[in-house]
């Protein structure tokens, strides 16, 4: 079958063979075609997300399954026979075997968000020696997913600093408490980056968290073969076989939930280990947290009818202009700043303008609701 | 839970309606003797939920006759409304069931005693609730039958109107997001969405497809038939993502690439999360030969269909050439909530936040709970959000 992709074949080579560095040069390269975001792709290196625009290459969502195909189609390992997780399973794991095609299978690149850890997958599944060097320079998923959410942070409030320095008079006062809200999430996420067991608390959340979902389908499996038991004494062959096709979904529901549990334990982890390349990509970005912080705060404290008066006496300028300046009322009490956001969701919900019926639900006849 | 200090009052404790199979043959013989003699004392109504053959429904009619004559002789019933526990963890008063109001309708004297428990954790349907974790409640007492009330419909609706509004009374108690929706917009004329199929579009690789489809799926995608195969494909990626989108809202996070963790089926406009059992309810708002847009719900409101007014409102829009995908579906979504609501009016009013790595929106200076969704794809930016 004459697929798309075969203008993007290349020969495979023993991953074996090759440095990490160069193992990560070629999956870099492999990825090119899918890099919505030349200017960071050009820039990219281990550490450089897959996804994302702001720092990442720009890969779309859809080409997900692409990174981990195109890292199979270049290398080769001798990881290839297949040995059962366990007596009987169906499940199977690789072991070494003949040099052949390199398989990543399901979930085991759960983590490889970036060419970085994407080696370092290849060396956890035992296809290339482990380089400790290597992985010195590698920044953790823990970090890659904090420092990446630190960057999108930063460029909200760069941008509705921007806008906001656009705005007069009440639009301006309204976009600014907004701001204020905005400096206070940056300044919070700061802190909680600056301080590593703060952000392995709040990572442990998320584990705590999969941790009562995997227990909890541990309790309904339990309660399903009590099940089975109960039933099977009847002999009532169409309840047993009912309830091990339960069984059977619990296990394969089970199993995801240990993948998963997998993953949000090691960002647990991770994320109260920093070490020096962790620090210095949490240094950049809550330099630029900072930066943004420290621009919104100024724009606040900066009262637009001054600036913009035109050519005021040095004297009656300030004067005249803090007379009708609408910055003097903006005290927290005055401007109604969080005033019941229950009441104010409330009356958004009850008074939904019937609005453009392109982006209404129940318009869907009346043409696509594209604009 | 069991009310042992009103063990003396008999008629204070409700007859319960478990399901028979759930709970009357459990475990080998003691176990399973231990277990009626304690449904027996805990005066439990048998229920059989499934079948169809007339033995099965002579025990539902049979069950439905001995509730009738509990509630005739002045006792009381505990019945869950929805038949079962809700697999979206979410109280739909969209779909009623009308066994409560046919119960009113046989006792017009009778009344609801409505009352909305969760545990301040519970994100799924489980066994038992998170260890250690405290449960809220909120109650409230209603007319069994309305004089004006005709039909079991009209009284279940009522009712489940009454549990709905107390459901929203619950979740501005809770830390956890009420509204969890998402959507996603596919472009089908992507280069990049091609590469895995045949020039023609009518084969692709079928380990590619094994990557991001269940056993179940792939079954269904080759029903579809080779001319299907393309659109078929990305309408399950396209109600995926977008589920992927509504469930990071509940803070259940699909690991990149785990797309099989979500197994959708188009034909009921159902998703399931397959590690925590949840449902959601998907729609497809745009289908044409260009895009695929799916907006998805988990919870906080209805996604909609053709008949009925959704909770959640959407803007699919093409992104001018030379503008960057990520700012323009900002500027759409903050547009098209302002053009919403005639309180807001204008985008400027409003902010978008990067919080906990989920976008979201600024009104006058507070976080709302509006489930804000950005999605794009190639030439297509979209956004949803929800307003219930």
């Amino acid at each position: 079958m004459a697929f798309m992709r075969k203008q993007a074949v290349v020969e495979a080579v023993d991953v074996n063979t090759l440095t990490p560095e160069d193992t990560e040069k070629r999956i870099t390269a492999g990825v090119k075609k899918y890099a919505t975001n030349e200017a960071n792709y050009a820039a990219a290196d281990a550490n450089t997300p897959y996804l994302g625009h702001i720092v990442g290459m720009g890969i779309e969502s859809s080409n997900l399954a692409d990174i981990t195909m195109s890292i199979e189609r270049q290398f080769l390992t001798k990881m290839t026979t297949k040995t059962p997780v366990s007596e009987g399973s169906a499940e199977y794991k690789l072991t070494a075997g003949e040099l052949g095609k390199l398989r990543i299978l399901d979930g085991q690149d759960a983590l490889a968000a970036t060419p970085g850890l994407s080696v370092k997958m290849l060396m956890d599944l035992g296809h290339m020696p482990k380089s400790d060097a290597y992985l010195e320079k590698v920044m953790s998923f823990a970090y890659v997913m904090a420092t990446g959410d630190g960057w999108k942070m930063a460029d909200a409030l760069k941008k509705m600093a921007g806008k906001a320095d656009k705005l007069a008079g009440a639009e301006r006062s309204e976009a600014l408490a907004n701001l204020k809200t905005l400096v206070a999430q940056a300044k919070d996420y700061d802190a909680l980056l600056a301080d590593a067991s703060k952000l392995a608390a709040s990572k442990a959340k998320a584990y705590t968290n999969d941790k009562a979902g995997f227990d909890a389908l541990t309790t309904e499996l339990n309660l399903t073969l009590d099940k089975i038991k109960g039933v099977s004494a009847g002999g009532d062959a169409a309840a047993i076989a009912k309830l091990r096709g339960e069984e059977a979904e619990i296990r394969t529901r089970l199993k995801m939930s240990a993948a998963k549990l997998r993953v949000s334990q090691e960002v647990s982890e991770a994320a109260g280990k920093r070490r020096a390349i962790e620090d210095a990509q949490v240094s950049k970005v809550r330099a630029a947290l900072q930066e943004a912080v420290s621009l919104a705060e100024k724009l606040s404290e900066r009262c637009p009818w001054r600036r913009r008066k035109s050519k005021p006496s040095a004297s009656s300028g300030r004067s005249a202009a803090r007379s009708w300046c609408p910055c003097r009322s903006w005290s927290p009490r005055s401007r109604g700043f969080i005033s019941g956001t229950a009441s104010t969701r409330t009356s958004t919900a009850s008074a939904p303008r019937s609005g453009p019926s392109s982006t209404r639900t129940t318009a869907p006849s009346s043409g696509p609701p594209t604009t | 839970m069991f009310p042992t200090s009103r063990l003396i009052e008999d008629r204070r404790i409700p007859w319960s309606t478990p399901e028979y199979t759930n709970y009357y043959k459990l475990g080998g013989p003691v176990q399973s003797a231990f277990i009626r003699g304690l449904l027996y004392l805990c005066r439990c109504i048998p229920f059989l939920r499934g079948g169809e053959d007339a033995a099965s429904e002579t025990w539902r009619q049979k069950a439905f006759d001995k509730c009738v004559w509990v509630l005739k002789e002045g006792g009381a019933v505990f019945v869950y409304p929805e038949a079962g526990r809700a697999r979206s963890g979410w109280l739909e008063p969209k779909r009623p069931k009308d066994f409560l109001g046919k119960l009113a309708l046989e006792v017009p004297s009778s009344k609801f005693l409505c009352v909305y428990l969760r545990s301040d954790r519970q994100i799924s349907t489980t066994a038992a609730p998170p260890r250690g974790d405290r449960l809220r409640l909120v109650a409230d007492l209603i007319e069994g039958k309305l004089p004006e009330e005709t039909t079991a419909r009209a009284i279940s609706q009522r009712l489940f109107d009454r549990l709905a509004a107390m459901q929203q009374e619950w979740w501005k108690g809770s830390d956890m997001a009420r509204n969890c929706g998402g959507n996603d917009v596919v472009d089908l004329k992507g280069p990049l969405l091609r590469e895995n199929f045949s020039d023609d579009l009518t084969e692709a690789d079928q380990e590619w497809l094994e990557r991001h489809l269940t056993k179940k799926e792939l079954a269904a995608l080759s029903a579809l038939g080779p001319e299907g195969l393309f659109r078929g494909f990305w309408r399950y990626f396209c109600a995926k993502e977008a589920c992927h989108k509504a469930l990071g809202r509940a803070v259940i996070v699909v690991p990149n690439g785990a797309f099989r963790e979500i197994e959708v089926d188009l034909f009921r406009r159902k998703a399931t999360h397959i590690p925590s059992g949840l449902q959601l309810d998907i729609r497809f708002t745009d289908d044409d030969e260009d895009k695929l847009h799916c907006v998805a719900v988990l919870r906080g409101g209805y996604v909609g269909d053709e008949q009925t007014e959704g909770d959640v409102l959407w803007s699919v829009g093409e992104v001018p050439q030379g503008t960057s995908p990520g700012a323009f579906v900002r500027d759409l979504a903050l547009d098209m909530i302002a053009a919403s609501n005639d309180e807001i009016g204008s985008a400027w009013k409003l902010a978008l936040t990067e919080d906990s790595g989920l976008p979201g929106v600024l009104w006058k200076g507070a976080p709302q709970d509006w489930s804000l969704s950005l999605s794009h794809s190639g030439r297509y930016a979209a956004a949803s959000f929800m307003i219930s």
